[in-house]
């Protein structure tokens, strides 16, 4: 009888050690968060079409949140990186156009904690945006590219609803360009005259709210469930930009649905892991 | 706080607000109509260069508007006004008919028989086929003869090294491109590059820039490259016809300043310009001239390019199976 009620005293002052242990090295989380969209897309790009296309999206979409260091958790950095697919019709479905676009967005955020269960985060990000647009029955001028970068003001507002078995945590963030550069053909010129015969003149933008204005509202809600939190959200993107007398229009209306997990990197000779983490490198 | 959630929302509400809506015409006769003129009006390219007076134009066919009582009548309609602009390379697509002005070759001798061209005195049947190139050797072996039929059809490097090479004891060669419409422009660059020995500007380009009938940019030079490692350094003659067009044309443009070529034939159908497409409120894709091109003179090409030789196709000789064409051009050779 002795000997089980020592081996379970054992086990249970080995935990004790070890909490003590995991409590003495703090180590920084970084959120991760995956999800799928499904969108209702609306497309207008004079030079392909004076006409508005529409159609579906399908979209991926990693973030990633960790604050700067163990002493600092009033800054966090975000990363983003977004693919997407689109196929839309013109009004009279004559036509069709592909869209592809990638997106990568790198930002900092300031965080105010207001009251319990509420955190404010403001700051601002750069992005890269690629894209490209195909109409096939075009002659000519069947495809454009969407290329640009831009710094971006961000805001981000979290706040947890506590219900009986769990806390939910609803996400409203926003982004919306504010300086940064972009490329855009020139209107009634063909890409044949631009990039084989080397008139680049007037392709390049650079863009301010004057001449580039988008928004992107996020709202996701974080459910955390047995093993895992689900994310669920509706995205808006809106994005209006001009330049050699054109004027591109891009609406968009997602709904996402994902995961999203806090895990931690080691890696490196200054952060390695420690004793207790298994890894398949050993 | 609130004041930082009041800005973010008011930000999500308000910004999307501040952005144009943009308007299109309806999808009504009238407002197709509107829109056809106004891409014309403003997007196409020879409305000056041809004296083409759009908006006298416009005052007859809006009057009409009324007779088109139907779908295929309005089409018809739209059709004959863009026929007004004379211009091969203006169509107007819709699910049910393309329309097309084809009298700059059809009010015109065609001066090309396929028939005469598959005789033993020229391809013959036992001629070689090199991507889009058919090759054989005319004239007792002494000139090697390649027919192009469109710029649309690819060749490589490789296959114009081989055809080449067996026409490497020829003292001349013949590219036969009449009744060839058109195609790609990398094509015509890339055959006219083994003619010339050092990179030459060959002609110019420009497009709209405004909604003003003249209102181009800058002619930007169209530059003929010499090939690396193929080069045909002996005469050569370029057959032509009212059929030659678009890309045809812009590869009979670059011709005229290759060093060893002469044209023979008839003048170039034209299509001088590169065209591009845009659409009406009801789908139907409208195609147009949209940026002119140049000879090195700064000259249109819209209207074709005249021959060196200029040689009709005899029915005299075309009843005995000979290609007046052809056999003016291997005169010339000698």
């Amino acid at each position: 009888m002795k000997k089980p009620f020592l081996i379970a005293l054992a086990f249970l002052f080995s935990l004790v050690l070890l909490a003590q242990k995991t409590d003495e090295s703090t180590y920084l989380l970084t959120t991760k968060s995956n999800t799928f969209g499904y969108s209702n897309l609306s497309l207008i790009d004079p030079y392909l079409s004076p006409l508005t296309y529409s159609g579906t999206g399908l979209q991926y979409e990693h973030e990633s949140r960790r604050f700067l260091s163990v002493t600092n958790t009033n800054i966090s950095m975000q990363h983003k990186l977004d693919f997407e697919l689109g196929y839309l019709l013109n009004p009279a479905q004559t036509s069709n156009m592909v869209y592809m676009d990638v997106n990568y967005d790198f930002g900092m955020h300031y965080h105010f904690r207001p009251m319990k269960g509420l955190v404010l985060l403001a700051g601002g990000s750069w992005d890269v945006d690629f894209g490209y647009k195909e109409v096939f029955r075009n002659v000519n001028n069947p495809g454009n590219v969407d290329l640009s970068t831009n710094l971006n003001l961000s805001g981000v507002a979290m706040y947890d609803i506590p219900l009986r078995k769990r806390t939910l945590r609803l996400t409203l963030s926003v982004e919306t360009p504010v300086f940064g550069w972009m490329y855009v053909p020139l209107a009634g010129a063909s890409y044949y005259e631009m990039f084989e015969l080397g008139n680049l003149s007037n392709i390049s933008h650079i863009s301010t709210i004057v001449n580039r204005r988008g928004i992107n509202p996020k709202l996701t809600l974080d459910i955390p469930l047995r093993y895992s939190v689900w994310r669920v959200g509706l995205k808006y993107q809106r994005l209006q930009y001009s330049a050699n007398d054109m004027i591109f229009d891009r609406k968009e209306l997602s709904f996402l649905i994902g995961t999203t997990f806090d895990m931690i990197g080691f890696g490196g000779r200054k952060h390695p892991a420690p004793k207790n983490f298994i890894s398949t490198n050993e | 706080m609130k004041h930082y959630i009041l800005i973010l929302l008011a930000a999500v509400v308000l910004l999307p607000s501040c952005m144009n809506e943009p308007v299109s015409e309806p999808d009504t006769h009238e407002g197709n109509f509107q829109a056809l003129w106004k891409i014309i009006d403003t997007r196409y390219c020879y409305l000056d260069y041809k004296q083409i007076n759009w908006d006298s134009i416009y005052t007859v066919y809006h009057q009409q508007l009324s007779t088109a009582t139907n779908e295929v009548k309005f089409f018809d309609l739209m059709g004959s006004m863009l026929g007004e602009l004379k211009d091969g390379h203006v169509n107007l697509y819709s699910e049910f008919d393309i329309s097309r002005y084809w009298k700059w070759f059809q009010d015109y001798p065609s001066n090309f028989s396929l028939s005469l061209l598959d005789s033993a005195r020229y391809l013959g049947k036992n001629y070689r086929i090199a991507g889009g190139l058919h090759y054989n050797k005319i004239d007792n072996g002494k000139i090697g003869y390649i027919y192009y039929s469109s710029f649309s059809d690819a060749f490589s490097d490789n296959n114009m090294a081989y055809v080449l090479s067996s026409f490497s004891d020829c003292h001349a060669l013949i590219i036969d491109v009449r009744d060839n419409g058109g195609g790609s422009l990398d094509y015509s660059k890339q055959l006219a590059s083994y003619f010339f020995p050092t990179t030459t500007v060959t002609g110019y380009i420009r497009h709209k820039t405004g909604d003003g009938h003249s209102d181009f940019s800058s002619p930007v030079e169209i530059i003929t490259p010499a090939n690396a490692t193929i080069q045909w350094p002996r005469p050569v003659a370029i057959l032509t016809n009212r059929m030659s067009f678009s890309a045809t044309n812009d590869f009979v443009n670059r011709m005229t300043q290759a060093p060893k070529a002469i044209i023979v034939g008839d003048r170039t159908g034209g299509g001088g310009a590169l065209p591009l497409s845009s659409e009406l409120p009801n789908g139907w894709l409208v195609r147009f001239s949209s940026s002119p091109m140049y000879n090195k003179a700064m000259e249109n090409t819209e209207f074709g390019i005249a021959p060196t030789i200029s040689v009709a196709l005899s029915a005299a000789d075309e009843a005995k199976g000979i290609d007046t064409i052809i056999e003016r051009a291997i005169v010339a050779l000698k």
